[in-house]
């Protein structure tokens, strides 16, 4: 009697936590400075983190994040493994066929970086040279979009940066935030390497993925996403973690 | 990574042998033959019907991943020659009277068999990008042959000790020097021994190639990974690579039972 007791108990606590502060999972491949990444502390941090959490606390829901390696993000997403992928993801048609997107967080362009030295301007001349991207990002899918460039994928943007400082490849392709951190900020790197051009290819955005249907999730964080463009909160954060407007 | 591990109890005359090439289909082990027979029909049945009946997407997938096979098998083939020299020398090293010589040879072997293969690859393929400029397919077969060949290392002294004392002996009674016992003597019975675990050797590294994926080496693996990425069709493609990859190793490790099977025979006489 005691156990059916603490049963329907726990049943109703169970039912009753929705009116809480909702839970979502977000995965995220936390190697994409500035937007996410792991700082010293091992903590999973960056631009879009903290838009979340801050979209966590305007619409009422409590993000919750998961490291996932970018090849197989999406795999994880149809197999219900977390209910959304924050992990600059731009929206593009083909991947919204497969699943659905919130509204635009963030507007981003693909750039292509190259060492200091390249007299390249641009993708145009690079014809016959290796260019490096993270494996199905859209700065893959624009490079094997280019003609007579050879395509290398890596499974991690960095590895792809550190190829291009050792001189394996002729260049990287990567959305502008990145290519930025990357070639003007990090102290390695800088002095090293140079963005040759923002690539023509059209505006991208970034958007928030989830499985197609789960309508609940969406409403929330769509919700949440506007109360953050509203309130200027996204400003505040694009100083801190890009700098200067751009 | 296991590896051969030779274990030899002598009381009993225990012989553990297990390498993790492939299961090789000795003739003796009337089961695996027929177990090779069964995954090597299967296989290709499989391979047969995903291409026939259900051409979109294993069609295009299987279009997709050619250029894939042959730069797994380049990998293998410079990575098995370059780790049959460092091993002819470390597993000679490792029997050397020579105490410095024996140090050097025996120190590579413990420290190559104490880091995972896909840290090495890591290492090598970024330390080898701090100080000289190689391609990455180089890279790769660098740092698959330094880590087989100690491997090899091992092989070859088993298979250099494995031949009786009783030939130097002779060798050494009719007036060869150390080396001429060692090159036109030793050596060539060796081989006999030294040759099967070698082809076992081969389709371990084929497989083990699939880790150089990770450095962005676009080997069948890495290929079937872009294939899946952008057309999200995970269980199809790994369907593909998995098939695939069981042909080719069924097939070598057929022709590692032949080899070893007309080895023996020389023996039986």
């Amino acid at each position: 009697m005691v156990k059916k007791l603490v049963l329907s108990l726990a049943l109703v606590a169970m039912t009753a936590s929705p009116t809480l502060a909702k839970t979502i999972v977000f995965a995220t491949d936390a190697t994409w400075p500035p937007m996410e990444f792991v700082n010293a502390d091992k903590q999973i941090t960056g631009y879009a983190i903290d838009y979340m959490k801050a979209a966590g606390k305007e619409a009422g829901f409590t993000p919750e994040f998961k490291a996932v390696a970018w090849d197989g993000i999406f795999a994880g997403l149809a197999a219900g493994k977390y209910n959304a992928i924050c992990s600059s993801v731009s929206i593009t048609d083909e991947r919204k066929n497969t699943m659905d997107f919130s509204t635009p967080y963030f507007k981003v362009r693909q750039a292509l970086v190259v060492p200091v030295k390249s007299e390249a301007k641009c993708i145009e001349d690079m014809k016959g040279k290796t260019l490096g991207a993270q494996i199905s990002t859209t700065g893959h899918f624009a490079v094997k979009k280019a003609e007579g460039v050879k395509d290398k994928s890596y499974d991690e943007v960095g590895l792809a940066f550190e190829d291009l400082y050792n001189g394996r490849i002729d260049g990287v392709v990567c959305d502008d935030p990145v290519a930025a951190q990357y070639a003007l900020q990090n102290d390695k790197y800088k002095g090293a390497l140079k963005i040759a051009c923002i690539i023509e290819a059209g505006d991208e955005y970034y958007g928030i993925a989830l499985q197609k249907g789960n309508k609940e999730d969406l409403e929330l964080i769509d919700k949440g996403i506007k109360a953050v463009q509203e309130k200027g909160i996204d400003k505040q954060l694009l100083a801190k973690w890009i700098g200067g407007g751009k | 990574m296991t590896k051969q591990c030779k274990t030899s109890v002598d009381p009993g005359h225990v012989v553990i042998d297990v390498g993790d090439g492939a299961a090789i289909p000795k003739p003796s082990d009337k089961g695996l033959v027929s177990a090779w027979r069964l995954s090597f029909a299967g296989a290709l049945i499989v391979l047969a019907c995903l291409l026939y009946f259900k051409p979109d997407p294993y069609l295009r997938i299987f279009k997709f991943v050619p250029d894939g096979i042959l730069v797994t098998f380049q990998v293998t083939v410079y990575s098995i020659a370059l780790a049959l020299v460092f091993g002819l020398i470390t597993g000679l090293g490792r029997i050397s009277r020579n105490k410095y010589v024996n140090l050097v040879a025996s120190t590579y072997v413990e420290i190559v068999r104490g880091v995972p293969l896909l840290v090495q690859l890591f290492y090598i393929y970024y330390a080898l990008g701090r100080l000289v400029h190689v391609p990455d397919l180089l890279a790769a077969v660098l740092s698959m042959s330094v880590c087989y060949g100690a491997y090899m290392g091992e092989v070859f002294r088993a298979g250099i000790t494995a031949v009786p004392v009783g030939q130097t002996e002779a060798a050494r009674s009719l007036g060869f020097n150390r080396t001429q016992t060692m090159y036109h003597v030793i050596l060539p019975q060796a081989w006999r021994t030294i040759l099967p675990p070698v082809g076992n050797e081969f389709i371990a590294l084929l497989k083990d190639t699939s880790l150089v994926s990770i450095l962005g080496v676009a080997d069948l693996l890495r290929r079937g990974r872009e294939y899946a990425s952008e057309s999200f069709q995970y269980f199809e493609t790994f369907t593909m690579v998995a098939v695939i990859y069981l042909i080719i190793t069924l097939i070598l490790s057929k022709l590692v039972s032949i080899m070893e099977e007309r080895l023996s025979h020389h023996v039986k006489r």
